[in-house]
């Protein structure tokens, strides 16, 4: 297409559809960029390639049903998206869950943050032309995925909370197999620093790229490391405390450019704050209950059910009926890696929920998206991208 | 110290506000769609506490809500404080199936825009002012809105074609100070043709 730029120059453009199916748009997301030669000068996005409906889905199941529909949506941090639903739906009732509970889910919540941010940081260097790092980060992932498979039975799309609960109690050797992914966790951001602080090549291609000041980021809305990195220490887990996590010694980790190079080092300084909350977790970690006892929330143990006529009784009603959630309208966020994942849930105290609305964190961060990269190259595009983290299963929804 | 309390009997005061009681375990005012723009002005820039952040919007159908009373849908915003961590308020509109129409404030806020988009696609509410309404999630070929209650579920629709951008980019191009003399060769004579050479049975 030929154009008038802003000066009056003729200019022949020509549009370029990236996406939906390109190695490098995890998941599906698809753009279509006007080029000046190798430049963006404007681009707009298209989303809704993964689409399934799951605001749709989960109007015709129970409350529990929805739990593992909600892995689906980040499946690189399944465990944290349950975790942030029950929440919503356990503040709604107005529980108090066990210690044990609390301190189990800050710790699988902080293994799958440090989980989703070696995925972003390896995908994004794989992108970028590297593939030694993605291998370094792979390792500690390895093993925290092996955690989730003894715990949970799965390794992906697995579900551990439950309403006023957990699936189980951690297995035997939990804690020992915790410390040794910490361990390795440690060992591999060490060789991540050394294979990329002073690179001259990823400097190259990520400093100064995509970026956005702390207004601009706020206007849309942006969470989690990708708005710290702007500059902006907001973090939930220190805003509006929950599990405690005011109690543990860490720090908001923030950048100062907010470009591609400080969203990613803000991550891996934060699996350093993760690995940090973990340690202190371990030691607060002490044998009791996981589940509160309250058939009307969570459905009574095999063991009840088997011996007990009320323990057989609540079994069946959770399971036919579902739980019943007190009714009215509630937004609840929580801090999940890619920032403030939202429920806004309509409940009218029957057992199924009448309205659940995800407010996925990627979505204000891709709706930004072309502001990021026009002006740029190309090739910077890739680097954007896979700087904000883009999942395209909670994106979509 | 001011509260959130204190910023809805403001809104209560200035936007004929009415609290919201099905919000049991925060702060929602209900406002008229004539006010939600002034009222999201005064939240951002003016309010005691300001509320620099639209963190979510959703749409909601009564339709089956039981003993509902009053007007079909309702449009949610939710707002978050950066300066106050911790402050938060929703707004609710009301909007009757007679007449389907919200004020926007993506003029306020960035992300409404895409937030209204969903809102548009997923329930058929119009968002009046908006650059761009286009469908968000679904197909462009969709018909219907299925997040309304009256959707079923089941229903399948055939759709074969891919969202059509280059209206988009060029409008995208004259925002930001270009003029499009020679439109894409892509481009037919008819914006809809490319669409209308899709399978459609």
């Amino acid at each position: 297409m030929i154009v008038l730029d802003p000066n009056g120059e003729k200019l022949n453009l020509m549009p370029l559809n990236v996406g939906p199916s390109h190695p490098a748009t995890h998941g599906c997301l698809r753009f279509l960029a006007a080029m000046d030669g190798e430049t963006i000068v404007a681009s707009v996005e298209e989303i809704g390639y993964l689409h399934r409906g799951f605001e749709k889905m989960v109007e015709r199941g129970t409350w529990q049903q929805v739990l593992p529909y909600t892995d689906r949506l980040n499946y690189c941090s399944a465990i944290m998206n349950n975790i942030a639903y029950v929440r919503a739906v356990e503040t709604m009732f107005g529980v108090e869950i066990p210690e044990r509970c609390k301190v189990l889910r800050v710790i699988v919540n902080e293994l799958s943050r440090i989980n989703d941010h070696f995925v972003c940081i390896a995908a994004a260097f794989q992108d970028l032309g590297g593939t030694t790092p993605f291998m370094y980060a792979f390792n500690p992932r390895e093993e925290i995925m092996c955690i989730w498979e003894k715990l949970t039975g799965a390794r992906l799309t697995n579900s551990y909370a439950r309403i006023g609960g957990l699936y189980r109690d951690s297995y035997d050797g939990f804690e020992q197999d915790v410390l040794a992914a910490l361990d390795s966790t440690e060992k591999a951001l060490k060789d991540l620093h050394a294979c990329l602080d002073r690179n001259r090549i990823f400097l190259d291609r990520t400093v100064g790229i995509g970026k956005i000041s702390a207004e601009r980021a706020i206007s849309y809305g942006w969470t989690g490391p990708c708005l710290r990195a702007s500059g902006v220490a907001s973090d939930l887990r220190k805003d509006e405390p929950y599990y405690d996590y005011e109690t543990y010694d860490w720090e908001v980790v923030v950048g100062t450019q907010g470009d591609c190079n400080d969203r990613l080092q803000v991550r891996m300084a934060e699996i350093e704050e993760s690995v940090k909350i973990v340690r202190q977790a371990l030691k607060r970690l002490a044998p009791g209950p996981v589940d509160i006892v309250d058939p009307r929330i969570r459905v009574p143990a095999h063991k009840l059910a088997y011996q007990d006529m009320e323990g057989l009784i609540g079994r069946f009603k959770s399971v036919y009926e579902g739980i019943r959630v007190p009714e009215g309208e509630f937004y609840c966020g929580s801090e999940c890696a890619n920032g403030e994942l939202g429920f806004t849930i309509v409940s009218d105290g029957s057992g199924h929920p009448y309205r659940i609305k995800v407010r996925p964190p990627c979505l204000t961060q891709f709706a930004a998206f072309h502001e990021l990269v026009e002006g740029g190259m190309l090739a910077d595009s890739m680097a954007v991208l896979s700087g904000l983290n883009i999942i395209a299963g909670e994106l979509d929804r | 110290m001011n509260t959130v309390e204190d910023i809805f009997s403001v809104l209560e005061e200035k936007f004929g506000a009415k609290r919201d009681t099905q919000d049991k375990w925060g702060v929602a005012a209900i406002v008229s769609a004539a006010y939600l723009h002034n009222a999201a002005l005064f939240l951002k820039e003016s309010a005691a506490i300001k509320f620099e952040m639209l963190v979510d919007i959703a749409g909601i159908d009564y339709l089956t809500y039981p003993n509902h009373e009053g007007p079909r849908f309702a449009v949610s915003y939710a707002f978050k404080s950066m300066s106050v961590p911790g402050a938060r308020i929703r707004l609710k509109v009301l909007v009757g199936e007679a007449d389907l129409k919200v004020p926007t404030i993506s003029d306020l806020f960035a992300n409404a825009n895409w937030y209204e988009r969903e809102v548009f696609d997923q329930f058929g509410i119009v968002f009046t002012g908006h650059p761009d309404l286009r469908r968000l999630l679904n197909h462009v070929e969709f018909v219907g809105h299925p997040l309304r209650k009256d959707y079923p579920a089941q229903k399948r629709q055939w759709l074969s074609t891919n969202d059509y951008l280059l209206p988009a980019l060029e409008k995208r191009l004259e925002d930001l100070g270009y003029r499009v003399v020679q439109r894409s060769k892509e481009v037919g004579t008819n914006d809809n043709e490319y669409l209308e050479g899709s399978i459609k049975e």
